[in-house]
């Protein structure tokens, strides 16, 4: 048995807690209002929530809900016995589950959508999956897919800012028109005309707040590294979902605050760190409490690049580019694409990654093992791969996985 | 009696000239000869990849599919739980049998097949690689943006092989694939016959043999099998007329199988064969094919303006069912297939007044287990 060290989270749970509690009360002002519903997607374009006063509702934010709360194995079950594949993404059968079993769901349910907007940004399963809810519902969707890219189209791409070296243009105009398009269906659906002024204000908070949470992303790699990935992992629902929002704001400023005190006062996670990891994959939503762990075995995590790929910085002076911007992470990328993940890992300094292969997502699935090979021919790093569906605890049991984690970092001495 | 002697060896003489063309399938030796003529060998990773173009400047397009029947070294690389499909093609590249090829295009089409561009990329190393931005949506500025997608690719194929584009050469290629349509599509209403003059098993060969060789020369074996065909006596000895739905799908034992035990298919949706051959490029630019490619084809995910692709696939299945009279559904549902995992519902919702089986596919297949339940299937509905 490995000794346990004291964990000293930064905590951001109180501000997560008031971030969330500001959500749900602005999405109750606006159903009391009877403001229309739209379901998006991880790397859309968030700031049309904001620019539309709409009500949004994430499918793969509710089914990690669900997956931390315990009723997602009902649901994804539910899906199966209905006709779904074994291998689609945890996300899609946890709500297929939800809107053909409700009873079986966590409350409070996703309200019911009046529209949907599909994006590929990261994967064609939300295409695939915004075709099933959209038919089921019987309600209009619009669709944007985003390059995916290539070495001949992109160059080298700042791991966190997502901004280019070089761009192809023709993808760029074409994914713009589909952006103005996507306004155009916002107005109609919505039945308000854009506001410019509202336009511009809320991707001016964007900007600001896309900026802190690169910072945030930054200091996370100082030595000792300052904060757990139990509180990090979550930082992708402010950058997926919430960012032209006030309170995404908010939390962003206080958070930058907490994080750069630790760094200045040299404190870490843990007392004593050992290793420095990386890590990859969607959280596994049920067992997160695996990284804290690891962490109190003192294997810290300094880098994650799921949280990574989920920034970029907004420019307010440049929208549009910016929301195209949002597709050029590394698991949009053919995996000749690295370059800026290897150099984020070479300053971080890193002992070794552990990375998520989750059961059903093509994407980080399919990554993982290029990803590993790349981080041991640049930079010597060994990996350990769990397989982890985000939202299905039966393949990948907490204890079996910290078995597996204590072989790991056991071998890394 | 004669008539009936004459008959019988034109059964043969076809059924030989069929499995002579998949041989070329199988053991990929024309592919292999031209290369050694000095022809450069490209695979196309998707059925939508257009490929009048590569034909057009001098290469040869090839549908590549693998034929490992275990996939252990695949296993190292992608994920075990993805499609066959892509796990055969895995396992073929790292075994090295795909020596003789020159480059790979692939397409955005799912994403097993743009990650499958991607790791074949990263572990092969291809010579040439391009991924063809395919949008999901037929509206006019897509199919625009298309246009100009492939202008891209003619470009940077131009650029790697050294070698030009022209018009004229794409038109002369339009014309020969439009041809190899044409004859399948002939050849596809002798399947529809109260007594189908050509079997599942049988096509599908064909079809797979179309992968593997250049199309002029199919066209001539087609014309020749289609005239032994034409005058031959169909297959009467069947219960059940059969619509084959799923995707990459291209092991002929299964449909032996099914056919072996009273089923005869007459109809399908597949990748692999109508996904893949039907409709004909309407003039001779690359918008033509652009406009083809985007709009005609069976591709599960693109989708008319304020339609979703499910409602347009659905129709296609209906019209091949209307067109060869189908009388049941066999539904292969690779277990990796994310189209099939997705869509599987909808076709069974939408097809309620038509016998439909559903069989769960991974390898190894449980062979005695399909038997029992196709046997019971039409034993029940034929």
């Amino acid at each position: 048995m490995m000794e346990l060290q004291e964990w000293n989270p930064l905590g951001y749970k109180n501000l997560y807690r008031d971030l969330f509690k500001k959500h749900l009360a602005r999405q109750d002002s606006l159903l009391k209002q009877g403001r229309p519903v739209g379901w998006f997607f991880s790397f859309h374009p968030s700031e049309i929530i904001y620019i539309f006063d709409v009500v949004p509702a994430y499918p793969e934010q509710y089914s990690a809900y669900c997956a931390a709360r315990g009723s997602s194995v009902d649901l994804i079950d539910a899906s199966i016995s209905k006709g779904y594949g074994h291998f689609l993404c945890d996300y899609f059968k946890t709500t297929v589950g939800m809107i053909e079993e409700p009873e079986k769901a966590t409350k409070p349910l996703m309200p019911k959508p009046d529209f949907i907007v599909d994006t590929r940004a990261l994967c064609v399963a939300h295409h695939e999956m915004t075709e099933v809810f959209a038919r089921k519902y019987g309600i209009p969707k619009y669709t944007i897919n985003y390059p995916f890219w290539t070495s001949d189209a992109l160059g080298y791409v700042d791991e966190l800012t997502k901004i280019p070296e070089m761009v192809e243009e023709l993808y760029i105009e074409y994914s713009i028109s589909k952006l103005k398009g996507l306004l155009e269906f916002m107005e109609k659906v919505t039945k308000i005309p854009l506001s410019d002024e509202k336009f511009k204000s809320v991707f001016e908070t964007s900007e600001k707040t896309s900026k802190l949470l690169i910072e945030v992303a930054k200091l996370m790699m100082s030595k000792p590294t300052p904060g757990s990935q139990r509180e990090i992992a979550d930082l992708v629902f402010l950058a997926f979902f919430v960012l032209g929002s006030n309170y995404a704001l908010e939390f962003a400023e206080k958070g930058y605050e907490m994080i750069k005190g630790r760094v200045k006062r040299k404190e870490g996670v843990v007392p004593e760190e050992k290793f420095r990891l990386l890590t990859f994959g969607i959280m596994p939503w049920h067992s997160l409490s695996l990284y804290e762990y690891c962490e109190m075995l003192g294997a810290t995590f300094p880098v994650n690049l799921y949280v990574n790929a989920s920034l970029h910085l907004c420019d307010s002076k440049k929208p549009f580019e910016s929301m195209v911007r949002r597709s050029m992470h590394f698991t949009n990328s053919t995996y000749d694409l690295m370059d800026g993940v290897i150099e984020n890992a070479r300053k971080a300094d890193l002992d070794g990654a552990l990375l998520l292969e989750n059961t059903g997502c093509r994407i980080t699935s399919m990554i993982i093992r290029p990803l590993a090979d790349t981080l041991q021919e640049e930079l010597g790093l060994p990996s350990l791969i769990l397989e982890a569906p985000q939202c299905d605890p039966r393949i990948m049991p907490l204890e079996r996985a910290k078995t597996q984690v204590e072989a790991f970092i056991e071998s890394l001495k | 009696m004669l008539a009936k002697k004459v008959d019988r060896m034109e059964k043969i003489e076809k059924v030989e000239k069929i499995d002579a063309l998949y041989n070329f399938f199988l053991t990929r030796s024309l592919l292999r000869k031209y290369k050694e003529n000095g022809k450069k060998i490209i695979a196309s990773l998707c059925n939508n990849v257009p490929e009048e173009i590569i034909h057009s400047m001098g290469a040869v397009p090839v549908r590549l599919l693998g034929l490992a029947k275990s996939t252990e070294l695949a296993s190292a690389k992608i994920p075990t739980w993805l499609c066959l499909y892509s796990k055969r093609l895995m396992e073929d590249g790292l075994r090295r049998e795909f020596d003789f090829l020159d480059g790979i295009v692939g397409m955005t089409s799912d994403d097993t097949k743009t990650h499958l561009f991607s790791a074949y990329s990263f572990y092969l190393k291809p010579g040439f690689s391009y991924l063809i931005q395919i949008p999901y949506v037929r509206d006019k500025s897509s199919i625009e943006f298309f246009e100009k997608e492939l202008k891209r690719f003619v470009e940077k194929f131009e650029s790697f092989f050294n070698t030009e584009f022209s018009e004229e050469k794409l038109g002369e290629s339009i014309e020969i694939y439009n041809r190899f349509r044409d004859l399948l599509n002939d050849l596809s209403r002798l399947r529809w016959e109260d007594e189908p003059k050509v079997s599942g098993e049988e096509w599908l060969k064909i079809l797979l043999a179309s992968t593997s060789m250049l199309k002029e020369e199919l066209i001539e074996h087609l014309e020749d099998i289609l005239e032994k065909v034409n005058d031959s006596e169909g297959y009467k000895d069947y219960k059940l007329r059969i619509h084959l739905s799923g995707t990459d799908f291209y092991d002929v034992e299964i449909v032996k199988m099914i056919e072996d035990l009273g089923g005869i298919v007459v109809s399908d949706d597949l990748c692999t064969s109508s996904g893949y051959y039907i409709g004909n490029v309407g003039g001779r630019t690359l918008r033509d094919l652009a406009r083809r490619y985007l709009t005609q084809s069976a591709c599960v995910l693109t989708a008319r303006l304020e339609h979703l692709s499910i409602e347009d696939r659905l129709n296609f299945i209906m019209e091949r069912i209307g067109e060869s009279r189908a009388n049941a559904i066999v539904l292969l549902k690779d277990r990796g297939c994310e189209i099939c995992g997705h869509q599987c519902p909808f076709i069974l919702q939408e097809f309620t007044d038509i016998p439909t089986l559903v069989l769960d596919l991974d390898t190894p297949y449980p062979t005695e287990q399909l038997k029992t339940r196709v046997e019971a299937f039409v034993e029940s509905y034929g």
